[in-house]
C-alpha cells in the first residue's frame, strides 16, 4: 500500500514538474518554430515548423545593421559586468571587512537606493549625462549602472563566507590589503564572482529603458531596441520579429549555460 | 596623490569615450528625424529625402526608427529634461497625442502657418495640430476609414455589392446576421477591450471626447451615445467574432475567417497581402449613425510630421517638409503605390496612381473613394488626454457586450476619465 502512494506521489511530483518545465519552455519553443515560419502563418497561430526560416533571416538582416548591434550590446554588457564586478566586490568586501563607526549607516543609505524606482531618476540622470556630453555614447548607458547596491549587498552576504583567518594569516605574511584583496580574497571568491557575473552580464544585455533614452541613432542601438523597433511596425514581419528575438535570447542563455555550475555554487556560498 | 588618480582616470574614461563613440558633430545640414514602423514612415522619410537632396545636394538625412511608444518616451525626456541638443530636427507624432505635446510644451516645436498653405490639406488634420490660430504640423498619413467586404460571402447570403453601400450601422447588423447564417462567416473582428470602433463611429457622428474648447464631453455626447448603443447591438448580436489584440485581429480576416473589416485606410496592404482572396474583396463607405450630422466617413489613428523649434538646422527642416509634403504630387503617388499611404494633401487625388482601378479589389477606384471621404472626415479637437479617456471607455466595452445598459456605462466613462485627467 505505501509502495502504491509512494508511486503515485512520485507520479504527481513528475507531472507538475513537466507541466511547469513546459509552461517554461513554451515561449522558447515558440519564438524557434515562429522563427520558420511566415508572418501570416504565425498571426494565425500554426504551431509547427515552417519553410521560411532563411526568408525570415533575410528580412532581419535587411532591418539593421546586424553585427554592429549585436557588437554595440555585446560591449555594453561586457564593460558594464567588469566595471560592476570590480567596484562593486571592492565595496562589498571593504563593508564586511573594514570597521567603523559609520558603516552601517552608509550601508543602509545604499540599501534604500534599491528602493528607488528608476524611472524617478532618469530624468535627472539625462540632464547629467547632457552635461556631460555623454548622450549618444555607450558611456552614458554603462556608467550609471556600475555602482549596483544590489551587487555590492551580494559581495557583502557572500564575503560574511569569507574566512577571516585567510586574511589575518596573509597580514602576517606581510601583504598589503591591496593585495591580500587581489591574491587571496579574489581567488577564493570565484564562484560569488561567476554568479555576479552571470547576473549583472543578463541585466546588461536586457537593459532596454535608459539605453532607448540616451541613445539616439542607428550606429549605436543595442539589440532590444532593434526588437522594439521591429516589432512595432503597423503590420510586424513576426518571423523576422522571432529571428530578432533569438538572437537577443541567445547570448544570455550561452553565458548562462557556461557559467551554470559556478553559478549554483555562488548562490550557495562561495567558501565551503 | 593616491587621491588624485582616480578622478583622473575617470576623467580620461570620460575624455576618452567622448572622442570614441560620440556622435562625430553633426554636419552642416544634417536633418535628424525620429518616426516608427521602417516599411512605413521610415521608408516613406527616406523617400522623401532622396528626392529633396536632388535639388538641395547640401542637405543630408539621417532617419533614426525607434517603435512609437519609445519615440514618445524620448521625446518627453528630451523636451522634461531641457537637454534639448537630444532631440531630432523632426519627429512624428500621432495624431491623437499632438495636442498633448503641442500644450504641454510650448515654444517647442515650431509653427509652420506662415510657410504652408493649409488651405491644400484635409481640414480635420489642420485643425488636430492647431493651437491658438497657430498650426504646427506638416499633416501626413490619413486613417481616413472604409468598410472592407467580401463579394464572395455577401453574395452568398443574397446581397450585392450595391447592398453595401449607404449603409445603416442597424442594416450593417442585419446583413452580417443573414451573413453569418447562411455562411456561417462571422460579419467582423472584433476586439472587445479595444475602443477603436468607438472613436471610428464618433467622429463620424462629429464630435470627440472634448468639445472644441477642450472640456471633457461624456455625458452630453450624442455621437458616443449613439456609438455605445452600436458597438452594444454588435457585440450582442453575435455577428462579431472576438478578437484578443492586434494580431490576432488582423488574422481574423487575412485567414479569410470574417466577412467584412471597418477601418482606417493603412490596413490596405495588409488586407491585399492575403493573395488568395484576390478579387474577392470590395470597399464601401462605413455605415452612419443614426443621429443628425452623422457622415459615412472617419478616421483612425494617422499621424503628422513636426518641428522642433530647437533644431539648428529648422529652416531646412520646415521647407524640406513644404517642398515635399506640401506640394510634391509626384511624391504622394511614390508613397501610395509603394507603402500604401494615404497622405492629406487634397490635389494628390488628381495624381495618375490615385486613378488606378485596383485589379485586387475587382477593378475598383478604391484610391479614389478614400480621397472623396477623405475630405469629408469632421474636424475635431483631439484634446489633451484622449488615450486615458479611450481606455476608460474600452474598460466598458465588455459590460456592454453582456447587456449592461448604456447611461452606467457612460457614467462611469465619466467617473473614470475625470480622476484619471485630474
Amino acid at each position: 500500500m505505501d509502495l502504491y502512494f509512494q508511486r503515485l506521489r512520485g507520479g504527481l511530483v513528475y507531472l507538475f514538474l513537466i507541466t511547469a518545465a513546459f509552461l517554461s519552455i513554451f515561449p522558447f519553443l515558440w519564438m524557434v518554430l515562429g522563427a520558420t515560419n511566415t508572418s501570416a502563418d504565425i498571426s494565425r497561430g500554426k504551431f509547427g515548423l515552417g519553410g521560411a526560416l532563411f526568408d525570415n533571416i533575410v528580412s532581419f538582416l535587411a532591418f539593421a545593421d546586424v553585427p554592429l548591434i549585436l557588437w554595440n550590446s555585446l560591449k555594453i554588457a561586457l564593460l558594464t559586468t567588469l566595471f560592476t564586478l570590480a567596484v562593486a566586490s571592492i565595496a562589498g568586501y571593504g563593508f564586511e571587512i573594514f570597521r567603523s563607526r559609520l558603516r552601517d549607516r552608509l550601508y543602509r543609505v545604499l540599501l534604500l537606493t534599491l528602493m528607488i524606482p528608476f524611472a524617478a531618476l532618469m530624468i535627472p540622470l539625462f540632464i547629467m549625462m547632457g552635461k556631460l556630453h555623454l548622450i549618444n555614447t555607450h558611456w552614458a548607458v554603462i556608467l550609471p549602472s556600475i555602482g549596483s547596491a544590489f551587487i555590492i549587498f551580494y559581495f557583502r552576504q557572500s564575503t560574511k563566507a569569507f574566512p577571516l583567518e585567510l586574511r589575518d594569516a596573509a597580514r602576517v605574511d606581510g601583504l598589503k590589503e591591496w593585495q591580500i584583496f587581489l591574491l587571496i580574497y579574489v581567488p577564493v571568491m570565484r564562484s560569488t564572482y561567476a554568479a555576479a557575473f552571470v547576473i549583472v552580464f543578463m541585466t546588461a544585455w536586457n537593459n532596454y529603458l535608459w539605453p532607448l533614452i540616451v541613445l539616439q541613432s542607428n550606429d549605436t542601438k543595442t539589440i532590444t531596441l532593434v526588437v522594439s523597433s521591429i516589432a512595432s511596425a503597423y503590420y510586424p514581419d513576426y518571423g523576422a520579429v522571432m529571428v530578432s528575438a533569438i538572437l537577443a535570447t541567445l547570448p544570455t542563455l550561452i553565458v548562462f549555460f557556461l557559467m551554470q555550475r559556478q553559478f549554483v555554487q555562488g548562490m550557495l556560498g562561495s567558501v565551503k | 596623490m593616491k587621491k588624485a588618480i582616480l578622478p583622473r582616470a575617470l576623467a580620461a574614461i570620460a575624455l576618452g569615450s567622448a572622442s570614441l563613440f560620440a556622435m562625430t558633430a553633426a554636419q552642416a545640414k544634417e536633418i535628424t528625424i525620429w518616426c516608427w514602423d521602417p516599411n512605413f514612415n521610415v521608408a516613406i522619410m527616406k523617400e522623401a529625402g532622396a528626392i529633396y537632396a536632388k535639388t538641395h545636394p547640401d542637405v543630408t538625412f539621417n532617419v533614426v526608427d525607434f517603435a512609437k511608444a519609445d519615440v514618445e518616451a524620448k521625446l518627453q525626456t528630451g523636451l522634461v529634461s531641457g537637454v534639448t541638443d537630444s532631440l531630432p530636427d523632426i519627429v512624428l507624432i500621432e495624431d491623437y497625442g499632438a495636442q498633448k505635446y503641442l500644450q504641454s510644451f510650448p515654444g517647442s516645436f515650431e509653427p509652420m502657418t506662415g510657410t504652408v498653405d493649409y488651405s491644400k490639406f484635409a481640414p480635420y488634420k489642420v485643425a488636430l495640430a492647431t493651437v491658438e490660430g497657430e498650426t504646427y504640423s506638416m499633416p501626413f498619413d490619413s486613417g481616413v476609414t472604409g468598410l472592407y467586404y467580401r463579394k464572395d460571402y455577401i453574395e452568398a447570403a443574397g446581397f450585392t455589392p450595391a447592398d453595401m453601400q449607404n449603409l445603416t450601422w442597424d442594416r450593417y447588423i442585419e446583413i452580417g446576421k443573414t451573413v453569418l447564417e447562411k455562411t456561417g462567416h462571422h460579419m467582423l473582428g472584433l476586439d472587445p477591450n479595444d475602443a477603436g470602433m468607438i472613436r471610428i463611429m464618433m467622429q463620424s457622428g462629429g464630435e470627440w471626447y472634448f468639445t472644441e474648447d477642450g472640456d471633457l464631453n461624456i455625458s452630453g455626447n450624442a455621437a458616443l451615445k449613439a456609438a455605445l448603443e452600436t458597438e452594444a447591438k454588435i457585440l450582442q448580436s453575435g455577428i462579431a467574432k472576438p478578437a484578443a489584440g492586434w494580431s490576432n485581429w488582423v488574422g481574423t480576416f487575412t485567414s479569410g475567417d470574417v466577412a467584412s473589416v471597418i477601418t482606417g485606410v493603412w490596413i490596405t496592404g495588409t488586407v491585399k497581402a492575403t493573395l488568395d482572396q484576390e478579387n474577392k474583396w470590395g470597399v464601401a463607405p462605413i455605415p452612419t449613425l443614426d443621429i443628425p450630422g452623422a457622415v459615412a466617413a472617419s478616421n483612425l489613428g494617422g499621424s503628422s510630421w513636426y518641428v522642433l523649434s530647437s533644431s539648428d538646422v529648422k529652416s531646412e527642416a520646415v521647407d524640406f517638409l513644404n517642398e515635399i509634403y506640401g506640394k510634391d504630387v509626384d511624391f504622394y503617388q511614390k508613397i501610395l503605390t509603394g507603402q500604401g499611404a494615404v497622405g492629406s494633401l487634397m490635389e494628390a487625388r488628381n495624381g495618375p496612381a490615385y486613378a488606378v482601378a485596383d485589379p485586387f479589389f475587382g477593378g475598383e477606384k478604391i484610391w479614389q473613394n478614400f480621397a472623396d471621404w477623405l475630405a469629408m472626415v469632421p474636424s475635431l479637437n483631439y484634446g489633451i488626454f484622449t488615450n486615458e479617456v479611450d481606455a476608460a471607455v474600452a474598460s466598458q466595452l465588455p459590460p456592454l457586450g453582456k447587456g449592461g445598459s448604456v447611461d452606467d456605462a457612460l457614467a462611469a466613462i465619466e467617473a473614470q476619465a475625470r480622476s484619471a485627467i485630474q
